[in-house]
C-alpha cells in the first residue's frame, strides 16, 4: 500500500510537515508514505489553465497513483491555508485525482484548538462534488501545542499521542482497503459483465476513446506515461521500460491484459499479427473486450470473466479446436488480484503446447495412447464434469476469430480454419540438449 | 456619504459576483460610494520570518482602513471560498488588521441554484477568527443562484423580488455601519489584543489558553 501525504502550508517552519515526516519514518514497515511538496503550485485561475504545468502534474500524478491520501492542515483564520485550498482547486478543475480516493485529515497547530475548525472546513471541501474524495469519518487527530510536541530528532514526545496515532493509522489502512472495494465492479451474474467497459475503475484513463486506433499513444500522453530508459520499480526487481518490453516480448506465450473494467489494455506483440496464434492488431489495444470479440462469443467471454472475478475459478484453460494432431493451442485465463485480494483483471496467455508434449515424449521415450476411461473436465473449474454438464463450456477467445463452436471435448479437436499460421515451428525432439542442472535429465 | 470597499472574491475575468457588485455600486450610488477592488494578482499567502506582505495587499488594507465598511462577493469553489480570496484575507490579517471591527456585508452568486451558500457560511467563520475579527452583518444572507440568468443586458437584476431583498439588505447595512460605530466599548482592548496577536501562537492571550 502506498499513501501520499501533503502538508497544507508553504514557505514556513511547518509542524504539519514534521508530523507527516514523523509518520512516514515511524510507520515505514507498515505502509509507504510519500510526502508531496506543494510549494511551487501556481495560483488557481480558471482563465489560465495550468493543469498541465509541471508543478500541478507532479502533485496530480502522486495523488492519482496513491492508494490513499493524508492531508495535514494547520489553521489560518479558522480555515485551511489558502495554499492547500489552492491545490485542491487545481485537483477539482480539469483533473480529478481525489475522486473516490480515501483521505485522512490530520492537523497540527501551535495552540490548543489543534486546527479543529480547519479540519472541518477541509472535510467539507473534500466532500464537494468536484473533489469527491472519501474522507474517513471520525478519528480526528489534532496535535496541539505543536512547538513542544517534537523532540530534537523530530520524534513525537508523548507516548499516549503516538499510541493514539497508531490506532488511527491502522484504521485508515483498513479504510483504504474497504474504499478500494467500493471501486471494484460487482456484476451480480455473468450476464451483467460489462464488455463495453462503460463503467470505470481507478486505473481507467478517461477522456480518450477506448476504440481509438491510437489509444495507446493518446492515453499515454494523458497520464504522462514513462517509457524508454526510465526505471520502474517492480515486485521484485528494477527494470527500465525498455527492459520490461524485451522481457515480455520474449515470453514463449502470447500475453494479453484485460483489466477489471473489461478493457483490453495490453498485449506483448511478440509476433506480427498474421503470425500470432490468436491474432491481435496494435490498434486494438485499449478496446473494450466487447469490441475485440464477435457477438456470438460474448456470452462465453462473460462466463469466463465472471468465474475469474467471483473466484469461482482462478484459472480457466480452454483448448482451441481444429488445429490438427500436430498442434494443441491453449488459451489460459488467470485471475489477477491486488495485495488486498481485489480482482484486477485477466492475464491471458495463448500457447501451443504440442511442442512441449513432443519434447517430453522424445526426452522420456514415452508415447501417447488413448485412455478409454478419461472423463471430460470443465475448462472453467478444471474438475471432472458429467458429459451432460459440459455442454455449455465457454468458447475460447474469439479475437482470433477462431472457434466456431463451443468446445466441450478437448480430446477431439476438429480440424479447422482458425489460425492460418500453418508454418508452425517444429519441435526438435531428436536433439534435446540435456541440461543436468535443469533437472531435465532424470530419466 | 458612506464609503465602502467591495471585494470581488475571485480572479476569474468573467464573474457574476463582480457583476453583482457593479450593480450595487450603480444602484446605490446616491447613498454610498462603492469602490470595487480585485484580489487577482495577489500571491498565495505564505508566512515568512520577516512577515513580508505584498505591496498590493498593503494598498487594499489602506483602502479598507479609511472605508466605512466592506462588501465581499464570493463565488463557491468546492463548497468553500476560492483560495485567492482566502489568501487575500490571510494577507489582510498578517501583521496588520484593517478588518478589525469593520462592518462587513457578504453576497454570493453562483451558476447553480444554491448561491454560494456553503462558501458564505465558511466566510463568516473566517471573518470571525481571532486574526480578523470583522463585524459581519448578522442574519443577512444574499444568495444569488442561477446567476448567469440573473442580469439583463444593462447589468440589472431581472428578478424584482431579489432586487428588493438586496435593497433592503443594503439599507440595513448602512444602518449596521452606524450601529457598529457605537459598539465601540471593546475597540481599544480588541485593538490591543490584535497588536499582540502572534501568528506563531495562534492567540494573543497565551496565559489564559494554557
Amino acid at each position: 500500500m502506498r499513501l501520499v501525504a501533503i502538508a497544507g502550508s508553504i514557505g514556513e517552519q511547518s509542524y504539519n510537515r514534521m508530523l507527516l515526516q514523523f509518520m512516514a519514518d515511524y510507520y515505514k514497515d507498515l505502509v509507504q508514505i510519500d510526502l508531496v511538496d506543494i510549494d511551487d503550485v501556481p495560483v488557481f485561475n480558471e482563465d489560465d489553465d495550468l493543469s498541465n504545468s509541471e508543478a500541478v502534474q507532479k502533485v496530480y500524478q502522486k495523488v492519482f497513483g496513491a492508494d490513499g491520501v493524508i492531508l495535514a492542515t494547520p489553521e489560518h483564520n479558522h480555515t485551511v491555508p489558502a495554499a492547500m485550498k489552492n491545490v485542491i482547486e487545481w485537483l477539482s478543475y480539469k483533473l480529478h485525482p481525489l475522486d473516490g480516493k480515501p483521505v485522512w485529515v490530520v492537523g497540527a497547530s501551535y495552540f490548543n484548538q489543534g486546527s479543529s475548525r480547519a479540519q472541518l472546513h477541509l472535510k467539507q471541501i473534500l466532500e464537494s462534488p468536484g473533489v469527491n474524495a472519501i474522507v474517513m469519518p471520525g478519528n480526528e487527530f489534532l496535535l496541539r501545542n505543536a512547538k513542544e510536541a517534537f523532540d530534537d530528532n523530530g520524534q513525537l514526545k508523548d507516548e499516549g499521542t503516538v499510541k493514539f496515532l497508531d490506532s488511527i493509522i491502522q484504521k485508515f489502512i483498513k479504510f483504504v482497503k474497504v474504499i478500494d472495494m467500493l471501486d471494484a465492479p460487482d456484476p451480480k451474474t455473468y450476464k451483467d459483465e460489462d464488455l463495453e467497459s462503460k463503467g470505470k475503475v481507478n486505473t481507467t484513463i478517461e477522456g480518450v476513446d477506448m476504440n481509438d486506433e491510437h489509444w495507446v499513444e493518446k492515453a499515454a500522453e494523458k497520464v504522462h506515461a514513462v517509457e524508454g530508459g526510465t526505471y520502474v520499480k517492480l515486485d521484485r526487481g528494477l527494470l527500465t521500460v525498455d527492459q520490461l518490453n524485451y522481457f515480455l516480448k520474449t515470453m514463449p506465450v502470447e500475453l494479453t491484459f484485460a483489466d477489471d473494467n473489461n478493457q483490453f489494455i495490453y498485449y506483448n506483440k511478440s509476433l506480427p499479427t498474421e503470425k500470432m496464434l490468436a491474432p491481435r492488431r496494435p490498434g486494438q489495444a485499449g478496446d473494450p473486450l466487447g469490441s475485440v470479440h464477435p457477438g456470438r462469443a460474448v456470452d462465453h467471454v462473460k462466463q469466463v470473466i465472471h468465474a475469474l472475478r467471483t473466484g469461482e475459478s482462478d484459472l480457466v484453460s480452454m483448448p482451441v479446436p481444429g488445429n490438427g494432431p500436430d498442434r494443441h493451442i491453449m488459451h489460459y485465463y488467470k485471475a489477477m488480484h491486488d495485495e488486498n485480494g481485489r480482482y484486477r483483471g485477466v492475464n491471458e496467455w495463448v500457447v501451443d503446447i504440442m511442442p512441449i508434449i513432443k519434447y517430453y515424449l522424445a526426452v522420456t521415450g514415452k508415447k501417447l495412447v488413448d485412455d478409454p476411461t478419461a472423463t471430460p473436465i470443465s475448462p472453467i473449474t478444471g474438475v471432472d464434469v458429467t458429459s451432460g454438464a459440459s455442454a455449455k463450456a465457454p468458447e475460447t477467445d474469439a479475437t482470433s476469430g477462431a472457434s466456431e463452436e463451443p468446445q466441450s471435448e478437448p480430446k477431439q479437436p476438429e480440424v479447422d480454419t482458425t489460425s492460418g499460421a500453418s508454418e508452425e515451428p517444429k519441435p526438435e525432439p531428436k536433439k534435446p540438449e540435456v541440461d543436468a542442472t535443469s533437472g531435465a535429465s532424470e530419466n | 456619504m458612506k464609503k465602502f470597499i467591495a471585494i470581488v472574491g475571485t480572479n476569474a475575468k468573467k464573474s457574476t459576483n463582480r457583476t453583482l457588485l457593479q450593480y450595487m455600486k450603480k444602484r446605490y450610488a446616491a447613498s454610498a460610494e462603492i469602490e470595487i477592488v480585485e484580489v487577482a494578482g495577489l500571491p498565495l499567502f505564505k508566512k515568512t520570518k520577516e512577515m513580508l506582505v505584498p505591496q498590493y495587499a498593503k494598498e487594499i488594507a489602506q483602502k479598507i482602513d479609511v472605508a466605512d465598511g466592506v462588501i465581499i462577493g464570493t463565488p463557491e469553489y468546492d463548497h468553500s471560498i476560492p483560495a485567492i480570496l482566502s489568501s487575500a484575507l490571510a494577507w489582510l490579517s498578517y501583521g496588520m488588521h484593517p478588518l478589525l471591527d469593520k462592518p462587513v456585508m457578504i453576497t454570493g452568486a453562483s451558476y447553480g441554484a444554491l448561491g454560494a451558500s456553503r462558501a458564505q457560511a465558511q466566510l463568516r467563520q473566517i471573518l470571525d477568527s481571532p486574526e480578523i475579527k470583522a463585524r459581519i452583518m448578522p442574519s443577512s444572507e444574499f444568495l444569488l443562484g442561477n446567476s448567469l440568468k440573473a442580469f439583463d443586458e444593462d447589468g440589472n437584476l431581472n428578478d424584482q423580488e431579489q432586487s428588493e431583498q438586496l435593497d433592503g439588505l443594503f439599507k440595513d447595512f448602512l444602518l449596521f455601519t452606524d450601529i457598529s460605530n457605537q459598539l465601540n466599548h471593546a475597540n481599544v482592548t480588541n485593538e490591543k489584543e490584535m497588536n499582540n496577536f502572534s501568528w506563531d501562537e495562534g492567540s494573543s492571550r497565551r496565559e489564559e489558553e494554557k
